[in-house]
Formats: C-alpha cells, sequence, structure tokens
C-alpha cells in the first residue's frame, strides 16, 4: 500500500468550478489586487473572527508585513522558537531585526516559563509560532507581553482553523501572519499569504506598504514593497475556505485514528500531550520516536511517505552563525530535531492507511524488540 | 467611472483570445502536483534567457523583489547610495531605499532615459552602483553608462521592468549590465495573470546567490545558507508565461508598427517618441509629450479615449522621498516632461480606425483651442 505525503492532486481532482472562477476573472483583466483579492480578504476576516484581513504573496511576506506593522526596528531583538520553518526566522532578519530563540516544551511550542529570561529592553516583539497547526500557549504568551509592553506577532502561518477554547489562532497578537503555501491547511496554487488584526491603523500602513506605498495611483506615501495576494490565488483560496471546517475535521479525524493506533508503543513513539480546548488542524502530524532515522527508512521503504520538519533546528543552520548559537542551547529543540518524525494523516488518508500505517510502526519496534 | 470607447487597456480581450491554452497550461499545474519551483518555471527561466540573449534567468515574484533581491545580493551598507532615474515607477528607488541604501537621483536626457552627462557628477565614494531604467520601452543608453560605471567599479542593473525585447545596436536590453531586472506586472508586454519578475545575467555566481535567496536561503530542504527571502516566481504563471511568450515576437512587432504609425499621424501637433539611432524600442508606454497636457488629457478622456500619465509625481517629489531633501528645481528635463508626458491607448489589438480617432481628436483640440 502506499501512503502519499501529498495529497494535492486528490484535493484538486475536481477542477471546473476554479476554473470557471478563473475564465471569470481572465474576463475582467483584473490581475492585480481588485475585487477577488478584497471579495477573499472579507471571507477570510469574517471566519477567523477579526476587522481585517490583507492578502500577501507569501506567508513569509505576512510575517515580515506583521513586523513592520508593530514597529520592529533594525537593529532590534525579535523572540522566536528555533523549531520551525526557516521563514520564522529569516521574517525577523528581513526585518532588519535579530531573532532571538527560546526553547520549546514537549508539546513542540514555545515554552512559555522561558520567555521572560529572554526580554531585553532591545525586545521590539515576541512572534510565538503555531507550529505545526498547533497553538502554543497564546494567554500565557499574551500576559508576558503585556507586563513589558511588548507587541505579540503569531506566527499562525500553518494554523488556519485551529483554536484556543473557541478562539482563532490569529486573533491574540496584534498583528498576525497565515501562510497559503500548498502544504498548509488552507492551500493556493502557489504561494500565498494573509495579515489579520483588530488594529485600525496597523491595517491601514499595510494596505499602504504593501503595494509600494501607494495611496492612489500617483502618490507613494511611504517607501515600500510589493507584496500582494494575485487574484487567481485569492480565488483558489476563496473556494479552499468554503470548506476548511470539513477538511479540518478529517485531519482532525485521521490523527485521533493514528494517536489510538500509537496507544501501546509509549515506550518506542510518541505524539505529544493534547490538552483540551486546543484545536489542532494537524498541518504536520508529529511524533517523537526512537531510532528516528532507521524508522524514517523503514516507512519509506513500506510506501509510507513520512518525512522530518525539521532535522537541523535554525539555530544551528549555516545561516545562523552570526548569531552565535551553539548546541546545547536548546535542548529541548535538539532533541526532538533528532527524534521528530511527521507521519502522513492529511485530510485524503484512509483508515485503511492510517491502519497500515501503525502496522508497519508496530512491525518496526516489534522486529527489533526482539 | 466613465466608460471609454478606446480604453487604455486591453487585457481581458487579449486574454481570452488563448484563454484555452492559458486553461491547458494551467492544467498541466494541476496535473503534476508542483505548484512551487517546478518545471514550468525552469523552461520558462531558460526561454526567458534565450530571449533576452543572455546566459541566465531566475524567476522571482515580482518586478519588485527582482530589483530588491539583487541589490540585496551587493551587500549595501547604510550609508551608501545607488543611482537611479527620478522619472521611473517607484520600485526603482523603494527597493534601494529596502535594500538598505540611499537612492540618488540623476536628470534625464529628452528621450525620457538616464542622462549619461550627468552621471559623473553624482558619484562618489559613497556610490555601489547605477540602476538605469529603460523607461517605456526604450534601451538606455547603455555603452556609455557602461563605460563610466567601468571607470569608476560601479555595479550596472538594468531596470529593464518596461523593456523586454528592445534592444540598442543589436543588443538586447538584459544583456548589457551585471543584471537586469524586468517585470511580469498586467501591464507589461510580456505579462502575468497576477505578479511576476525575472532577472537577468552573465554571472553564474550571481545567479546561484539568487536562487537561495528567493527561496528562504536555502540550499536544499534542511539547510539554510544565508538568511533569505520568499520571492518564487508562481508554478503557475510561469506556465501562462511560457504560453504568451512564444506569441511575444509578434505582437511586439505589431506594437511597434502601431507606435510608428502614431508618431507619423500625431507629428504634426505633438512631439513624439521617434526611435534614436541604433534603438529598437518595444513602446511598453505610448508616451508623447504634449503641450497645454492636462486639458488635452480631459480633452480625450471625455471624447471617450482613456489616456493617462506616467508618473506625475516624479519620485523625487513625492512624500515617501521627503527625507533626502530634494526640490523641484534638481532636475529640469524630469520636470519639463513631468508637465508634458501623455500616455495613449496602444496594444496589439487597437485597430488603425482607433487609431485614427486618437488623432482626429488630438488635431482638433489643438486647431479648435
Amino acid at each position: 500500500m502506499r501512503v502519499k505525503y501529498s495529497y494535492l492532486d486528490e484535493q484538486f481532482a475536481d477542477v471546473e468550478a476554479y476554473f470557471q472562477d478563473l475564465r471569470d476573472l481572465v474576463s475582467t483583466g483584473e490581475f492585480t489586487l481588485g475585487p477577488f483579492v478584497e471579495a477573499f480578504e472579507k471571507k477570510f476576516a469574517a471566519y477567523i473572527g477579526v476587522k481585517h484581513a490583507i492578502g500577501t504573496n507569501t506567508g513569509t511576506g505576512a510575517l515580515i508585513l506583521c513586523l513592520k506593522a508593530v514597529g520592529v526596528k533594525p537593529g532590534s531583538e525579535v523572540i522566536t522558537v528555533a523549531n520551525t520553518f526557516i521563514a520564522s526566522a529569516g521574517a525577523i532578519v528581513a526585518a532588519g531585526a535579530r531573532p532571538v530563540f527560546v526553547d520549546c516544551d514537549e508539546r513542540y511550542q514555545i515554552d512559555v516559563t522561558k520567555i521572560e529570561a529572554a526580554i531585553t529592553s532591545n525586545t521590539s516583539a515576541i512572534m510565538p509560532v503555531h507550529w505545526a497547526g498547533c497553538s502554543p500557549k497564546m494567554g500565557r504568551v499574551i500576559e508576558i507581553a503585556d507586563r513589558h509592553g511588548i507587541p505579540v506577532v503569531e506566527d499562525s502561518c500553518p494554523a488556519v482553523g485551529a483554536r484556543i477554547n473557541g478562539r482563532s489562532a490569529g486573533t491574540f497578537g496584534r498583528v498576525n501572519a497565515f501562510s497559503m503555501h500548498p502544504l498548509k491547511p488552507l492551500n493556493v496554487w502557489g504561494d500565498g499569504g494573509i495579515v489579520v488584526t483588530n488594529d485600525d491603523q496597523a491595517a491601514d500602513f499595510l494596505r499602504l506598504y504593501h503595494n509600494h506605498g501607494l495611496v492612489d495611483r500617483d502618490h507613494v506615501e511611504i517607501w515600500g514593497v510589493n507584496e500582494r495576494l494575485q487574484p487567481v490565488q485569492a480565488i483558489v483560496a476563496s473556494r479552499v475556505l468554503d470548506t476548511i471546517e470539513d477538511l479540518v475535521e478529517a485531519r482532525i479525524r485521521n490523527a485521533r485514528r493514528l494517536d489510538a493506533g500509537l496507544k501501546g508503543l509509549e515506550s518506542y513513539i510518541n505524539p505529544p500531550y493534547r490538552p483540551e480546548g486546543y484545536r489542532e488542524v494537524f498541518q504536520l502530524y508529529l511524533a517523537t520516536a526512537t531510532r528516528r532515522d532507521e524508522l524514517l527508512s523503514f516507512l519509506v521503504s513500506k510506501g509510507i511517505e513520512a518525512k522530518v520538519h525539521y532535522p537541523i533546528p535554525i539555530h544551528l543552520q549555516n545561516a545562523a552563525r552570526d548569531l552565535n548559537y551553539k548546541r546545547g542551547d536548546f535542548p529541548m529543540c535538539e532533541l526532538q530535531a533528532d527524534e521528530i518524525i511527521t507521519l502522513p494523516a492529511h485530510q485524503h488518508i484512509t483508515e485503511e492507511q492510517i491502519d497500515y500505517t501503525v502496522s508497519i510502526i508496530r512491525e518496526f519496534y516489534e522486529l527489533s524488540a526482539t | 467611472m466613465p466608460t471609454y470607447t478606446i480604453p487604455y487597456t486591453a487585457l481581458a480581450a487579449e486574454a481570452s483570445l488563448e484563454k484555452k491554452e492559458l486553461m491547458r497550461a494551467v492544467e498541466t499545474v494541476l496535473d503534476s502536483g508542483r505548484y512551487v519551483l517546478g518545471p514550468e518555471v525552469k523552461a520558462f527561466e531558460q526561454e526567458f534567457a534565450d530571449h533576452c540573449q543572455t546566459e541566465f534567468a531566475i524567476g522571482v515574484a515580482s518586478g519588485t523583489c527582482a530589483l530588491h533581491l539583487v541589490l540585496r545580493s551587493l551587500g549595501l551598507n547604510e550609508g551608501e547610495e545607488v543611482i537611479t532615474a527620478p522619472n521611473s515607477f517607484i520600485a526603482s528607488a523603494s527597493t534601494i531605499a529596502l535594500a538598505g541604501a540611499k537612492p540618488v537621483f540623476v536628470d534625464i536626457c529628452k528621450d525620457g532615459n538616464l542622462d549619461p552627462a550627468k552621471l559623473e557628477d553624482a558619484i562618489n565614494d559613497r556610490t555601489r552602483g547605477i540602476v538605469p531604467v529603460h523607461l517605456t520601452g526604450r534601451p538606455a543608453r547603455m555603452a556609455d553608462i557602461l563605460e563610466i560605471a567601468g571607470r569608476h567599479d560601479l555595479f550596472v542593473l538594468e531596470d529593464a521592468a518596461q523593456s523586454l525585447g528592445a534592444s540598442l545596436d543589436g543588443k538586447r536590453v538584459g544583456s548589457w549590465g551585471n543584471a537586469a531586472c524586468f517585470s511580469l506586472h498586467p501591464l507589461k508586454n510580456l505579462h502575468a495573470f497576477g505578479d511576476g519578475g525575472m532577472v537577468t545575467s552573465r554571472n553564474p555566481d550571481l545567479i546561484a546567490h539568487l536562487s537561495k535567496s528567493r527561496n528562504h536561503g536555502l540550499a536544499d530542504r534542511e539547510q539554510c545558507d544565508f538568511w533569505g527571502f520568499n520571492c518564487r516566481l508562481d508554478e503557475m504563471q510561469a506556465a501562462m508565461l511560457r504560453v504568451q511568450l512564444r506569441r511575444l515576437d509578434d505582437w511586439t512587432a505589431t506594437r511597434r508598427t502601431l507606435a510608428l504609425r502614431y508618431n507619423d499621424l500625431l507629428r504634426p501637433f505633438v512631439d513624439v517618441p521617434d526611435e534614436g539611432p541604433g534603438e529598437h524600442c518595444v513602446f511598453q508606454t505610448y508616451v508623447i509629450k504634449a503641450e497645454r497636457r492636462d486639458e488635452l488629457r480631459i480633452f480625450l478622456n471625455e471624447n471617450g479615449v482613456e489616456a493617462l500619465v506616467h508618473y506625475a509625481t516624479p519620485i523625487h517629489l513625492q512624500p515617501a522621498a521627503a527625507e533626502l531633501g530634494y526640490t523641484a528645481a534638481d532636475f529640469p528635463e524630469t520636470m519639463d516632461h513631468v508637465g508634458k508626458i501623455l500616455s495613449l491607448p496602444l496594444y496589439p489589438m487597437l485597430t488603425h480606425s482607433q487609431q485614427d480617432r486618437v488623432a482626429e481628436l488630438i488635431s482638433s483640440f489643438y486647431q479648435n483651442n
């Protein structure tokens, strides 16, 4: 049996409705911002429960925009985690600031007990990541940030649909980012991102800044960038958004089945603790496993496309050498980099495929246990 | 909004002509399941480099990103300067600021492009590069500019956003400087159905750097060599661009024929964009210089012709540039342009009778007023 990691061919097997929308777009010639982008922004804002949503060209772009909007200045420091996609830190550098990492907890989320020690007089923002589509303890993050008068930017890139006690990821920080990369829960046919905020002033700034600082066709108020969501992608995103709840529920169902299947293998492989009230969207289904690299090869040899997100933590990347971190600085994060594995558990996986995955994992450990 | 009998663009009509091929291109991408930096981007990059008569091309998210990434690759320090033209689209200068340097402007010639004779005065020991703009589809005076740049050891980045296919002395834009940037914005001769951009260069090291910097600095899925950006050309846009690129030379030829026809029709009334010696222009915008421009524009608009001004406020007088400290008196040729330029509708589907109508209106404006 084959258990594929990517499901895009299945998700977009029937594209007629999308194509009809695209034909309409082509007939209008509205290829830069315009009604399709605006309609999607309104719809997304309503879904998340915020006043403003601004489409961007990428999730990375969305993060950079958020940091600019909360006033992150060159030379200042932004606190985030090292166990995330490189863009979380890359966006901080692109905004001119220095990434300051804190370790993660056993749920792979920012360790809220370690934030305070990382705050200095130069800290200009705290940027927790909803890593893998699971939310960190946002209430605690906000409480610490408020106490120090530091703005919070949520990197909710992987987490459209994630909630804490009914409240969406992207509604806790001042200005927050989502990605719509093909392997995110809300995905488009290429790159796309969204910034959300309830702050009118930040929204006004971002509408200017993301389109060259243009007030209108002739007047440039501030130096800006080109970070626009493409209308083609807004059309795709809008249709996917119509199905997002079903899609997330399917992911949750599959994740629960995988959780149940792994019961009894606790000494070998463990999904993280999943506290009450946190709705995870399983952008990645993560677990920590002993003899991870061997397990990975075994799964792949049996047709199961498992992966590792990611084997090298950001503080140990070549790019980060100037930041002067070393192995040992973030023990939990480093341990996870060696043990973490991503199992296919997306919305198009069948129960049979999940059961097959579990049986192969059992086979691997029971064979090796004797 | 008024409806125009002769609108400024005909994007929807143009796209309808090739809708089937475009949708097929999109389908190819969907069938492949590769949405990010796949085979279509790769193939388009090679075809684009060939079209520019150069070695390498790399796809990015927009013309602005193209400029930004190349300028970033220079490692500009605060206080260093990069020279460009003040009568361009804002991105020519904003990307210099974004990359951490100071935009310095130099006035233009009568033809609307950077004046090489004025370059030297603007060069000092903080100058790192020159960004000549090939505005409106006309090549800048690259031989002179390169000679000066060579003497001062400056990087030359062609801003060819508006000029794909234009050439000077038989050599295409995009093949002159250390690197060149192109925009594939919907209003460009070759355009994406959204945003897109390209960088061309003969320098393999620069291209290798850009192929990482546009994709987070990633050498592969796991290793990040330096802090980068996410500025990738969309796979789907690349697929659609390949459809258009096959037709580009024909469409450019039509555009040129129409532009030269406009020149003959309008020469008695306004200053027309004749080609200079050795120039092969692609007329991405067809810009005349007219006396009483604002009145003429209103007259044309009221009579169903959509005429625009590119650009009404030069960059050095934008609020964004306030801290650079320029005044209106700094660039007299630019100010003369800004007061007179008017862009008329020009696209491959424009008919001779539509052109005649525009010419009649302009003629009657000057004869009756």
